[in-house]
């Protein structure tokens, strides 16, 4: 019984540290599956991040703040979008333009925000019986925030857009073959940009979760390096929703447990884990043959695309 | 005959320093500072004495620059001296103390003073505010307030100063509750609240009930709120982040210390060519620490009935750790560390160069312990 | 009626590369001016000071050389890596890991004073180098992504320094804090007269510079990174191994971050301490200078300068202003948005013409 309850502990931090993590990801799985690589999304996370705990402590309510998160990360991502699509820039250094210019705008702006706690927050709930259900139960329907149903909820969402409508191929074509989509009358600016711009806008909000929701303060950098592990699950997760699920919930796994476990290992060997991790498992993942076809990169990914010049 | 003339040489020098010092008519401070200073820790906390300072003394003028990496400490100060023309320099971090020395020697007829260092010359003091004492009493009430005799501590670095101050806490604990353990987690920064978030939530899995921490946000607080678990802040006054389960906490007046200073520099008491053996080391009884969730406010009074006659006992021992004579201090013997090794005999009293290199965990204490004494 | 006429350019002269850039920079400090007057500054008088306080003088000046030393180092290790298409994200880890190789030279190695110097620079290469070597092996043979491997292992880089300045390397003079013990004298780099330049990193990133430009410009390994570079597919047909071509990309790339990580603890900190006070993100800073140096080596020099530049700028606006530190940030984001922007426009010629 012991383990069973570790396994529940375990779980329910993972689900409340990774779902920013998620969100981050789902958004920049579909920047790069049609071709834009954005490594701005500290910057966005953190924009996000601001203005959501900005609007909610003024107008006090946090779905306000999520919206105006959403949408302030959504702006940001459209610089990148202009500098990609429109000025065909090196996206590299757009990208870590937009992460330093997020980081340095909140740190500014933020200053007289610091050290004040939000008052209202979105209050933890249980869903009535389904929060009887077995070790599930537990884990997923026991107070637990709602913005970790939604993560889910996107992430499924998003998967069958992706996967199963003519909306995805659209996109996966761009992404991978502009040449072709270009030629099959597919508007590729217009998909680059909506595609940037939801990137923008999950990172918003995962920015803004974590001000609102996970630590209901503002403090200048308080994203601490997440965007850089979203950019990493992006390309663990095979540029797969469901897979940035999995992705997402083991590295809060790993992070919650690195704290749990200090009595019996090495504290300065825990903390290398999630990151140990991410390495590893891509290493194991290779060996099967079918995930191996899909391990690469969309092929397009960070190159502009002109017509006149293929 | 030399001892006279030394003796005169003296004063005029003490003279002439404050002759230079009144002719200029002002004084110009320069604070550097390792964090930003919109945290709720330890810049912040400086960085409040310093406005404090500018608004009490009208002769007084300062800069400060925030966030600046230790190796680049000495950079800072050439521009501090040479641009900004400033008489003294602060560096509030142990690891400036390497550029710090190294100025101190460069600019030889400036003052510097440099927190937490152990290195002195003649225009280079030290300066210390420390809380071992009211973390010895919030231990007293963390002692008294938990049910499932299991304490939790998240701790940023695994040092002799964060060590001192687990060690006094669980000093407390164990004097109310003998059964009680303290749980330590590390997390490895200074500032990092997801980490702090997650520190905290793994000691609740754990079964602890109350909190106290070492890291600069009110993340620990706030997490033990959301768990309608009571808790202690942390170096700034963190009661509106949870006025409902803050118990107490540890507070700093560094105003005392740069208001005194600054004063005696003013006055030419203190020049470049005296400093060698001043160093301030600020307790409970000079007015350095302060106990309580937020100023003048010792115990939250929410918490009064529950924490029943131990209110009374860390009053008391409030009081005696006050009085100038320092009547009671926490580290008196015997103190046992968790080995069962004797650290301090009985009936002594561990002196400052003890406490500043504690690196022994005392009995009661439940966790990993980097660097423990084998 | 007057329109407007783009034409192409092929290649942008560099008068109109140096008058752009120099442009970028002054739409950056125009749009800043916003956030000066927000604070009650009079941003003319602050840009003269600026001025004054970074290129005016010469202590500026030595300041600037001084922080873009590292940056010089990592940068130009990253072009080689990014010309042959291997995204490199992990300078900062490599940077660590040569720190950490020097710190054992000087500390632990036990060598003879004369050799101490030597042996810092060699172990502080040898340790970027095998930690840039272990995401081309990962890449190589197991096909894992190089931006996850070299991201990641920039964490555990940290945590291993970590690791070691709180156990088996704190030394017993720190009283406890977790630094290593200060190197003994003869390890320490002499600096450039009064400076803090220390001269001998300095050096060795101008020879990474030559050497490099050279790699590129004169050899087959040169030849083969480009072919890598512009698509694996024809590498493989040209018969190129693109394990051995990258193992000596990445040999290079993180040996010349390690060389960085190794100048700094033996010329500016003397000891092993925190990571984020070792490098101070310049393992990422060296990707924008990398990028901006447009693929040639040389350039890095000047890219590298920019960005020293803009770190002393934004002491002044620190200490002179009583602006947050962040600040820095937004002037860097704003100067690159600028800059990349004008990238696009540089290849094209816009003149005006009259229309009936």
């Amino acid at each position: 019984m012991e383990w069973q309850l570790w396994i529940i502990e375990t779980l329910r931090r993972a689900l409340a540290y990774g779902t920013p993590l998620l969100l981050g990801t789902l958004g920049e799985i579909y920047t790069e599956r049609s071709g834009i690589l954005n490594l701005g999304v500290e910057g966005m996370m953190i924009l996000g991040a601001f203005t959501g705990f900005v609007t909610t402590f003024v107008t006090g309510n946090p779905w306000i703040g999520f919206l105006m998160g959403a949408l302030v990360g959504g702006a940001a991502s459209l610089i990148h979008a202009f500098l990609s699509i429109n000025l065909r820039v090196i996206q590299v250094v757009s990208g870590l333009a937009l992460t330093l210019f997020g980081l340095g705008l909140t740190g500014v702006l933020g200053r007289g925000w610091e050290g004040q706690p939000l008052k209202v927050s979105l209050e933890m709930f249980s869903v009535p019986y389904l929060k009887e259900i077995p070790i599930l139960g537990p884990i997923v329907f026991t107070e637990q925030n709602v913005l970790v149903y939604i993560g889910i909820g996107f992430a499924l969402l998003l998967w069958i857009v992706l996967f199963k409508t003519s909306w995805g191929i659209t996109i996966r074509s761009v992404g991978e073959d502009p040449a072709t989509a270009d030629a099959l009358g597919i508007n590729i600016p217009l998909v680059r940009y909506l595609c940037t711009f939801i990137g923008g806008v999950l990172a918003g909000i995962g920015g803004a979760y974590l001000s609102i929701i996970y630590r209901p303060s503002w403090t200048q950098g308080m994203t601490s390096g997440m965007g850089w592990i979203v950019i990493a699950l992006t390309i663990f997760s095979l540029w797969h929703p469901l897979m940035a699920i999995v992705g997402s919930y083991i590295f809060g796994s790993l992070f919650y447990l690195s704290f749990r476990l200090q009595p019996w290992v090495a504290p300065e060997l825990l903390t290398i884990m999630p990151y140990l991790f991410t390495i590893l498992a891509p290493m194991f993942l290779n060996v099967h043959r079918t995930l191996r076809r899909r391990m690469g990169a969309p092929a397009a990914l960070g190159i502009p695309y002109s017509r006149e010049e293929e | 005959m030399r001892k006279v003339v030394l003796l005169i040489l003296c004063l005029v020098f003490v003279f002439t320093g404050a002759i230079g010092l009144l002719a200029q008519d002002k004084l110009k401070a320069g604070f550097i500072y390792v964090g930003p200073i919109g945290d709720m820790g330890w810049t912040h906390a400086h960085d409040q004495a310093r406005k404090i300072c500018e608004n009490t003394f009208p002769w007084l003028e300062t800069v400060y620059q925030e966030s600046v990496p230790e190796g680049k400490v000495e950079g800072v100060i050439d521009r501090m001296i040479r641009r900004e023309r400033c008489d003294v320099v602060f560096t509030t971090s142990f690891g400036f103390w390497e550029g710090t020395i190294a100025a101190a020697k460069k600019y030889p007829d400036k003052v510097f003073a440099h927190c937490s260092g152990f290195m002195r010359t003649p225009n280079c003091a030290t300066y210390m505010a420390d809380f071992y004492q009211v973390y010895y009493l919030n231990g007293l009430m963390a002692g008294a307030l938990t049910k499932s005799n299991k304490v939790g501590y998240v701790g940023a670095f695994p040092i002799p100063e964060v060590k001192r101050h687990i060690d006094a806490f669980t000093l407390g604990v164990l004097e109310v509750n003998p059964r009680a353990e303290v749980h330590v987690r590390w997390i490895e920064a200074w500032f990092d609240p997801a980490k702090a978030k997650e520190a905290t939530n793994s000691l609740i899995d754990a079964g602890c009930d109350v909190f106290a921490f070492t890291e600069d946000s009110d993340t620990v607080v706030q997490v033990a709120a959301e768990n309608r678990l009571p808790s202690f802040g942390h170096y700034s006054p963190m009661y509106n982040s949870a006025p409902d389960y803050i118990v107490s906490g540890q507070l700093v007046h560094w105003e005392l210390f740069y208001l005194d200073f600054l004063a005696k520099v003013y006055a030419g008491y203190y020049t470049s060519k005296n400093l060698e053996n001043v160093d301030y080391w600020g307790l409970l009884k000079e007015g350095a620490a302060e106990l309580g969730p937020k100023f003048g406010m010792p115990i939250n009074p929410k918490w009064k009935s529950r924490l029943g006659k131990t209110n009374d006992l860390v009053l008391e021992r409030l009081k005696q750790m006050q009085n100038p004579q320092m009547i009671f201090d926490p580290f008196t013997g015997p103190i046992y560390d968790r080995n069962g090794k004797m650290v301090v005999g009985r009936g002594e009293r561990a002196d400052y160069g003890h406490l500043l290199s504690i690196e022994y965990a005392v009995k009661g204490v439940v966790g990993a312990w980097p660097g423990e004494p084998k | 009626m007057l329109r407007l006429k783009i034409e192409k350019r092929l290649t942008p002269t560099w008068k109109v590369v140096f008058s752009v850039t120099v442009l970028s920079i002054f739409l950056a400090f125009f749009v800043i001016g916003f956030i000066f007057l927000g604070y009650g500054i009079n941003p003319v008088k602050a840009y003269i000071e600026i001025l004054i306080e970074t290129v005016g003088n010469f202590y500026g000046i030595t300041q600037i050389l001084w922080q873009s030393i590292p940056l010089l180092l990592c940068g130009v290790g990253l072009l080689l890596a990014f010309k042959a298409s291997f995204w490199n994200i992990g300078a900062e880890g490599q940077l660590l890991m040569g720190s950490l190789g020097a710190t054992w030279a000087a500390l632990f190695s036990g060598l003879p004073d004369f050799l101490l110097i030597p042996m810092i620079f060699i172990l502080g290469f040898a340790g970027g180098a095998i930690w840039g070597l272990v995401s081309t092996v990962l890449k190589a043979k197991f096909k894992v992504n190089e931006v996850i491997t070299t991201l990641m292992m920039n964490y555990i880089a940290m945590n291993i320094i970590l690791y070691l300045i709180h156990g088996p390397w704190k030394g017993e003079e720190m009283k406890g804090f977790a630094y290593t013990n200060s190197f003994p004298q003869p390890a320490w780099l002499p600096t450039l007269g009064m400076s803090y330049i220390h001269w001998p990193t300095l050096i060795m990133g101008l020879v990474a510079v030559a050497v490099i430009y050279l790699i590129i410009s004169r050899t087959k390994l040169g030849y083969e990174v480009k072919v890598i570079g512009q698509s694996q597919k024809a590498a493989k047909y040209a018969g190129i191994s693109y394990f051995q071509t990258i193992f000596w990309v990445m040999l290079i790339s993180g040996g010349c971050a390690g060389l960085a990580g190794a100048g700094e603890v033996a010329g500016v900190h003397h000891m092993l301490r925190h990571p984020d006070q070792i490098s101070l993100g310049y393992g990422y800073t060296g990707i924008i200078v990398a990028w901006l140096a447009r693929g040639n080596p040389i350039v890095t020099i000047l890219t590298s300068l920019l960005f020293g530049a803009i770190y002393v700028a934004g002491d002044v606006m620190q200490l002179s202003f009583g602006l947050p530190f962040q600040i820095v940030n937004v002037f860097t984001g704003m100067i690159l948005f600028f800059l990349i922007s004008s990238d696009h426009l540089m290849r094209y010629k816009i003149s005006f013409r009259r229309e009936e």
